[in-house]
């Protein structure tokens, strides 16, 4: 038996006046599954990541979610499905840990509601604990490093109960020692709980330790798709990104480094 | 401090300026005369003092609640109706009025249903151009509301120009804002778009909280902005204009209250909009009794005193906010 098809995009395409940024392209993300879309600047992640979350309206195609159209989806019936962590935030958020955390569950809330539940409140205590930042809910979230800030934020979309997590570069700017703790975090999420994932990053030893399949986006096209060993070749890469990639270690979750001589 | 707290303070304040500031002014009056039933005492109280006070209760609470609507949405925290062109929009209203003469209609001044009508006007080309655009950057709308500031200034010096000199003092007198000539009838005009406009922010303020992680978060989270953005502007605008009908433009109320309370308040608006009616309303009542009392016998009108005070403190909020 195959496993349901969760989020399906048919003939996708989003043009910014003459110029097509992404597409025609068609994708399908399976319940459970991580789907990691790696590829170089300008290819069109993000730009898929905003249609497939329901922010930026395709110029054609369709998308739909567990066979439901977006068409027919309002923004908060998107929301409670799909939970975004997006690369570009304010660069200062004047709000507390659990402050944040709660606006996760905004799509939850009705128009006329006073103040959260008690099972709002369970979905924020689920969360920190899950991303383990249970001690640092009253601080802050401008006085917390990179890293953590990155923690809150993923446990805000945790805390949003939605069955499919987008993530946009979410190690981009950390130091090493934090980027490992993120990839830690994400892979617990991966096995812990029954999230399906969708992440765009650069990384490609994360799209590599997280992915069950990789996406290569080049030109807004899809290059190749397969599992990390078939894509994280240095032919497919050399390819994908006009750079040289050195395999150090082979097997099915492959690591890579640039060869910046080449 | 806890927010609530912090509310709980601010709601005594609230409550001792209410009773405390109508006994102050050119002729003091005490409360004792008023419990007694002098009649001298008692007109003054409840003529001239009572009116004047809940419009200054009203009003600040319509600057400041506007103020933080304003800086929320722009997340900028130089945005209040003053530099975004709507009190400009309601002055050039209430010129072109004095310039050609303004009657009367339902009760109130030509003079004030046109500045309601600029006040209106400048903030419909703000929001058309942000809708004309999508995804508009704020700091864009910013400009064009200096832009408008600017120009309604342009028009207004060149109507004074050709006004006549008596003319020319009502315009002036005008612009600087004031409580003094007051009645019932204007705070039971203002009371509607106040309770409106302030009780839309407060139903609002999960949306507003969500801006302050970003527009792309919040639109994720399932938050309509175009919508957002169309209701704070309408319902500030709508409470800025009603205020300017019958008080003139008052500057930067909405700058520095908002600011203020956030350090004992915080940023989440379930606290921070009633904090702000309170607060601004407080605000707004002290500075017109401090405006009573400075020059007496005479008057210094309100807007006058709150500039003075403004223009430092915004000075203060950009070298405070560079350093940080």
């Amino acid at each position: 038996m195959t496993p349901p098809v969760l989020l399906s995009a048919h003939g996708l395409e989003w043009r910014s006046g003459t110029r097509t940024i992404l597409g025609p392209l068609d994708l399908e993300v399976v319940r459970g599954e991580c789907l990691a879309l790696v590829g170089p600047n300008g290819a069109g992640k993000t730009t898929l990541l905003r249609c497939l979350t329901g922010l930026l309206r395709p110029t054609r195609g369709e998308i739909a979610y567990a066979g439901r159209s977006f068409a027919k989806l309002s923004r908060r019936e998107i929301a409670r499905r799909i939970a975004y962590v997006p690369q570009i935030r304010p660069a200062r958020v004047p709000l507390k840990v659990e402050e944040i955390v709660l606006l996760g569950r905004y799509p939850h809330l009705t128009a006329f509601q006073l103040a959260p539940r008690a099972e709002d409140f369970a979905a924020v205590e689920e969360a920190l604990r899950v991303v383990g930042i249970e001690e640092l809910r009253g601080r802050p979230v401008d006085e917390l490093s990179g890293g953590e800030r990155q923690a809150v934020f993923i446990a805000a979309a945790l805390a949003q109960e939605a069955e499919l997590l987008v993530l946009d570069e979410p190690t981009l700017h950390l130091d090493a020692r934090h980027q490992r703790d993120l990839a830690s975090l994400l892979l617990r999420l991966k096995t812990d709980t029954d999230h399906t994932v969708v992440l765009a990053t650069h990384d490609l030893n994360l799209a590599s330790l997280l992915g069950d399949r990789l996406l290569a986006l080049s030109g807004g096209k899809v290059l190749a798709t397969g599992a990390p060993a078939e894509i994280l070749r240095p032919e497919v890469l050399d390819r994908l990104f006009r750079a040289r990639f050195e395999i150090v270690r082979g097997g099915e979750r492959p690591v890579t480094i640039l060869d910046l001589g080449a | 401090m806890r927010p609530r707290t912090a509310l709980l303070i601010l709601l005594a304040v609230w409550i001792a300026t209410m009773i405390l500031t109508p006994l102050v002014g050119s002729q003091s009056i005490s409360l004792g005369e008023i419990l007694r039933g002098d009649p001298t005492a008692a007109s003054i109280f409840w003529q001239l003092r009572l009116p004047r006070i809940l419009l200054a209760l009203l009003g600040g609470a319509a600057l400041a609640t506007s103020g933080l609507g304003f800086q929320t949405l722009f997340r900028n925290p130089l945005a209040e109706p003053y530099t975004l062109g709507v009190s400009s929009g309601a002055a050039l209203g209430a010129v072109i009025a004095l310039r050609f003469e303004g009657g009367q209609f339902l009760g109130l001044s030509l003079v004030g249903l046109a500045s309601f009508a600029g006040a209106l006007g400048a903030t419909a080309l703000i929001v058309g151009l942000a809708l004309r655009r999508q995804g508009i950057e704020t700091s864009t709308l910013l400009l064009a509301g200096v832009a408008v500031s600017l120009s309604c200034s342009a028009i207004i010096l060149f109507l004074q120009y050709l006004a006549d000199s008596t003319q020319t003092f009502r315009m002036v007198r005008w612009m600087m804002g004031g409580l003094s000539v007051v009645g019932y009838t204007e705070v039971l005009w203002l009371l509607p778009f106040v309770l409106g406009g302030s009780a839309a922010l407060f139903v609002l303020r999960w949306e507003l909280n969500l801006l302050l992680t970003g527009e792309e978060l919040a639109a994720s989270r399932g938050v309509d902005l175009a919508r957002l953005r169309r209701y704070v502007l309408l319902a500030t605008s709508l409470m800025i204009g009603a205020l300017v009908a019958v008080a003139g433009p008052i500057g930067f109320v909405g700058l520095i209250v908002p600011h203020m309370l956030r350090r004992f308040v915080g940023h989440d608006h379930l606290y921070l909009v009633p904090a702000c009616i309170l607060g601004g309303g407080a605000f707004l009542t002290l500075c017109d009794a401090a405006g009573r009392t400075i020059l007496s016998p005479a008057e210094l009108p309100v807007g006058i005193l709150t500039a003075l005070l403004g223009g430092p403190f915004f000075l203060w909020l950009l070298v405070w906010r560079r350093r940080e």
